[in-house]
């Protein structure tokens, strides 16, 4: 059903639209049983089953803290730009020797991704970022958020995949963002509106009495059924309201599906497992949804950044064990990839107050079961001819990832489609899925 | 077609205010346009609301104490400065004041000492002496919300809850290239001042190296962590054995020992060929887009930028006289402002919703003043826990660069948050310091009409009242219809008053209501 029809529908039908809902529910669980056959034979995925986490880490993470050199002159020059902040060498969880042959290995508070690191499931994808880097918070998300370096894009990267994956726009929840309630520029598209969700349990309607909630929603669709084209802002408004109603409708129908394992304990001081938990709550209940968006803050630690800085990365690391664990009891582990990304990293030298200041290039991780496991790339050189003159971070050098390569391979070997109109030519593929 | 001076006067209190009951609609037009824009310009003519003292003893309790009652204490700031938007003779002090939160954007969420926000609140206003600590209404001296912007910057970069926010306390002299903390002298740049490339010209208003040089300028600059007679960090101080004193490279200029180089230099800066400076264009274009709308061409940014540069002869970086060239009609950006491309095309954000709807609903026909919001605590939870589902709560932004405002305010989640405000405080009684829908039909003579079933009049009354557009045929039909229709399992007694209240509700969620 085009979304014009679908449209059309809901003017005419008002409360009927529900039942379209549940048909539309009953044809994507169609499309994955038999998918699920395919699965089973030759253990390829089908496009349709295939979904991303997308994770923010919202501040600019501190990359050299996070992914540290435990051999040769990186690391030696780390404890040395690091008079306070450097992590004792016997504390860090070794994880591998890289391509420039440096040792390197996680901040210890990261035991649970250290553990999925050991099963095979994470890809470390290092020194990435982009040439020219900009290095204020809000320049450098737009530019990850749209993969336009000139940050001029109204559109995110996954928004442009969704419109052009899914013209007919007609499922409400193709993409959900649980990252607080305004939408993340990635997930903003020209055609697709996706629903900033914050918290699964509030998106519903509220009417009271409740025994005025039939009459409330009828008159609700009828004050927004009516179009007036001419006016093109009170249109968007009125189109979004509809659009919102459906997105309910589903929603809360879908969701019921979930329970809970009590095996499977996502921290409820952690506000990143709350959302990977209703993350794995919207896809227990198979809505079609192909892309979801969490965030965590927190990350601009420009002062005693090293108890603060420690929390957030054990807050990420368990929040992603715990999210895969129940991935796994779901038995959805092989559809789902996770993906994480920063705005930048930090400088290499620490500054004044044991903090670090806005720098370049960073670690990204990769994590699902379809990943192949291992480290890309190489650690960030900290010789001083590598480092930006006067500014103290690394160079983009010609050893260092660009972040599109990242979202190319995303777009081309798990969506399954040509990267190069979303983000504006070729990027080199990275070997980091399996088939 | 042109707007008439009613639509004129009607769209002007919209967007100088927070909008305006239909008396006071009557009684502006009666005074005309001309003068109603002086009014709005020249607000110290009229009283303003005063703070709450509550608020004011909750900044002398002992930290410990205090800090065990911060999140009551943000809700009741947030009540009452939504109080005072929706009730002030004042309203375009108060929409400056929230223009100029949304532009330095500070949150409680990187403060120590919540405190701090409210004097940075009063500070916004002009009401804060950063080097006594002490808040005074008016400070002399102090030229926020107004005033000259250059002196503002001084204001801003003294404020305790900034030095805090973007740690510039903790900024020190480091060597001749940087000082020890960049954080506060990039957002200056950056966020609060020009941008990183000009408006208009679109080329780099600066490097990375003015950042670090100004960061060197901006060392030194304190906040008393104790001063007598105040129980929080509130007293600017200048610590010269931590201050770097120059002389500095910014912006193509050498020379300075302090911060003032740096200001000076911000707000005189023109890019090579450019004949407007970068802050006035960048303020022309924010403020601009704040009243009247989004991307503004540039020969409106420009006219602002000229007015701001002094470019003839006007007391250059005054504020007031870019929003007098706004709103005065009679001028090329005037003439923007009153088109019909600004004409009910602005998305309103939730705190002009929710004012909106207050001042609104709560207006006495009988003191010819709204009533605004009590301090019930249902009402403050409600408000608070409103305005973070609805993406804006007030003293806690999202990050330095503020709320995206405009279109970025419609999304599914926007449409469902004012649905299910709306809902919540219209369910909440008037003993709870909800709304008395009956009084404002007891005072538009409506009994009769509710009593005869006459629901047209009903209808057409509150389309009046918070559409300020009649309803159309369809719409009008459906509010009826559903008026109309009987609740199921309810008292009888209570139903009428629910209908209504139901109405307002369904009408605060329409989308003619979400626009200004």
């Amino acid at each position: 059903m085009s979304k014009t029809t679908r449209r059309e529908f809901i003017k005419k039908s008002g409360m009927t639209v529900l039942s379209v809902g549940l048909a539309q529910q009953a044809f994507w669980r169609h499309v994955r049983a038999a998918s699920e056959n395919v699965l089973t034979q030759a253990a390829a995925l089908s496009p349709v089953d295939r979904i991303l986490v997308v994770i923010q880490l919202d501040g600019g993470n501190d990359g050299l803290n996070t992914v540290i050199p435990l051999s040769g002159s990186a690391a030696s020059l780390y404890r040395q730009y690091r008079p306070t902040l450097a992590l004792p060498e016997a504390d860090v969880l070794p994880i591998g020797t890289d391509a420039s042959g440096t040792l390197i290995g996680f901040h210890p508070n990261m035991q649970p991704l250290a553990e999925l690191y050991a099963r095979g499931h994470v890809a470390v994808i290092q020194s990435v970022g982009y040439p020219n880097p900009n290095r204020s918070h809000f320049a450098s998300q737009d530019i990850w958020h749209t993969a336009d370096p000139e940050g001029r894009k109204r559109t995110g990267w996954l928004g442009e995949y969704l419109d052009i994956a899914f013209p007919s726009a007609d499922n409400p929840l193709l993409a959900v963002s649980l990252a607080g309630t305004r939408l993340p520029l990635t997930l903003r598209a020209e055609h697709v509106l996706v629903p900033a969700v914050g918290s699964v349990t509030n998106y519903q309607f509220r009417t009271q009495p409740p025994g005025d909630h039939q009459n409330k929603m009828q008159a609700f669709l009828a004050l927004n059924r009516e179009g007036a084209p001419e006016h093109v802002l009170r249109e968007q408004i009125r189109l979004a309201a509809l659009d919102t109603y459906e997105s309910v409708q589903r929603l809360q129908s879908g969701v019921q599906r979930y329970t809970p394992d009590p095996t499977i304990a996502y921290n409820p001081q952690n506000s990143l497992a709350r959302a990977l938990q209703q993350v794995a709550q919207i896809l227990a209940a198979n809505l079609g949804t192909r892309i979801l968006y969490v965030s965590i803050g927190g990350f601009d630690t420009h002062q005693a950044q090293a108890t603060p800085h420690a929390t957030l990365l054990a807050r990420l690391s368990e929040a992603i064990a715990t999210f895969y664990a129940d991935l796994v009891r779901l038995g959805l582990e092989d559809r789902v990839l996770l993906m994480t990304w920063s705005e930048f990293g930090r400088k290499v030298v620490e500054n004044g107050n044991q903090g670090t200041d806005h720098g370049t290039v960073g670690p990204q991780f990769l994590i699902g079961t379809r990943v192949k496991g291992g480290i890309v790339g190489e650690h960030p050189s900290l010789r001083p001819e590598d480092l930006n003159p006067g500014l103290g971070d690394p160079k983009f050098s010609a050893r260092a990832i660009d972040f599109r390569s990242t979202y190319a391979t995303i777009l081309e070997k798990w969506f399954l489609v040509d990267s190069r109109e979303i983000l504006g030519g070729a990027f080199e593929l990275l070997d980091v899925l399996r088939a | 077609m042109p707007l008439d001076e009613y639509d004129k006067i009607a769209h002007l209190l919209r967007r100088a205010g927070f909008t305006a009951h239909p008396d006071e609609l009557e009684a502006a037009a009666a005074r005309g346009l001309q003068a109603t824009v002086e009014d709005l310009l020249n607000f110290e003519r009229f009283p303003d609301v005063p703070p709450d003292p509550e608020v004011l003893a909750a900044l002398d309790l002992p930290q410990s104490d205090f800090d065990r009652i911060r999140g009551d204490f943000l809700n009741r700031l947030t009540r009452w400065w939504l109080h005072v938007m929706a009730t002030t003779s004042r309203p375009l002090q108060e929409k400056m004041v929230l223009f100029w939160h949304g532009l330095f954007a500070t949150s409680v969420a990187g403060l120590q000492f919540w405190q701090q926000i409210y004097v940075q609140n009063e500070n916004f206003r002009g009401n804060f002496d950063p080097d006594t600590g002490r808040l005074l209404r008016p400070a002399p001296g102090n030229p926020f919300p107004v005033g000259s912007f250059r002196l503002m910057l001084e204001y801003l970069s003294k404020d305790p809850a900034m030095l805090y926010w973007l740690d510039n306390q903790f900024n020190v002299k480091k060597n001749s290239e940087v000082g020890s903390n960049e954080n506060y002298a990039r957002e200056l740049h950056e966020l609060f001042s020009m941008g990183v490339e000009d408006v208009v010209a679109k080329v780099p208003n600066y490097t990375e190296r003015d950042i670090r040089q100004a960061s060197r300028a901006l060392t030194g600059w304190r906040v008393l962590p104790r001063a007598t007679g105040f129980t929080f960090p509130r007293v600017f101080a200048f610590d010269p054995t931590r201050h770097d004193f120059g002389p500095y490279d910014h912006l193509g200029k050498r020379g300075g020992n302090n911060a003032d180089f740096i200001f000076d230099n911000i707000v005189r800066h023109r890019n090579p060929g450019q004949k407007q400076s970068a802050v006035g264009r960048f303020l022309g274009y924010r403020l601009f887009t704040f009243f009247g709308y989004e991307d503004p061409e540039p020969e409106i940014v420009n006219a602002l930028a000229d007015v701001f540069d002094g470019a003839n002869g006007e007391e250059p970086f005054n504020i007031r006289n870019m929003l007098r060239t706004i709103f005065t009609p009679g001028n090329l950006v005037s003439e923007a402002f009153y088109s019909e491309r600004a004409f009910r095309a602005h998305v309103k954000s939730p705190t002009e919703y929710v004012v909106s709807l207050v001042r609104l609903l709560t207006f006495d026909r009988a003191t010819g003043r709204p009533n605004g919001l009590s301090s019930s605590s249902s009402l403050m939870r409600l408000l608070q826990n409103g305005m973070v589902q609805m993406g804006q709560q007030l003293f806690v932004p999202p990050d330095v660069s503020g709320w995206r405002e405009g279109l970025a305010w419609i999304s599914t989640t926007s449409v469902l948050a004012r649905f299910n405000f709306a809902n919540d405080i219209l369910a909440l009684s008037v003993t709870q310091g909800g709304i008395d829908p009956m009084r404002l039909l007891m005072q538009a003579g409506l009994q009769p009409a509710l009593q005869q079933q006459r629901y047209g009049e009903i209808v057409d009354f509150f389309a009046r009242l918070l559409w300020q557009v009649p309803p159309s045929v369809e719409a009008r039909e459906a509010l009826i219809a559903y008026l109309r229709a009987p609740i199921s399992n309810t008292n009888p007694n209570t139903s009428v008053d629910q209908k209504i209240r139901g109405l307002i509700h369904l009408m605060l969620a329409a989308p003619d209501f979400q626009l200004s």
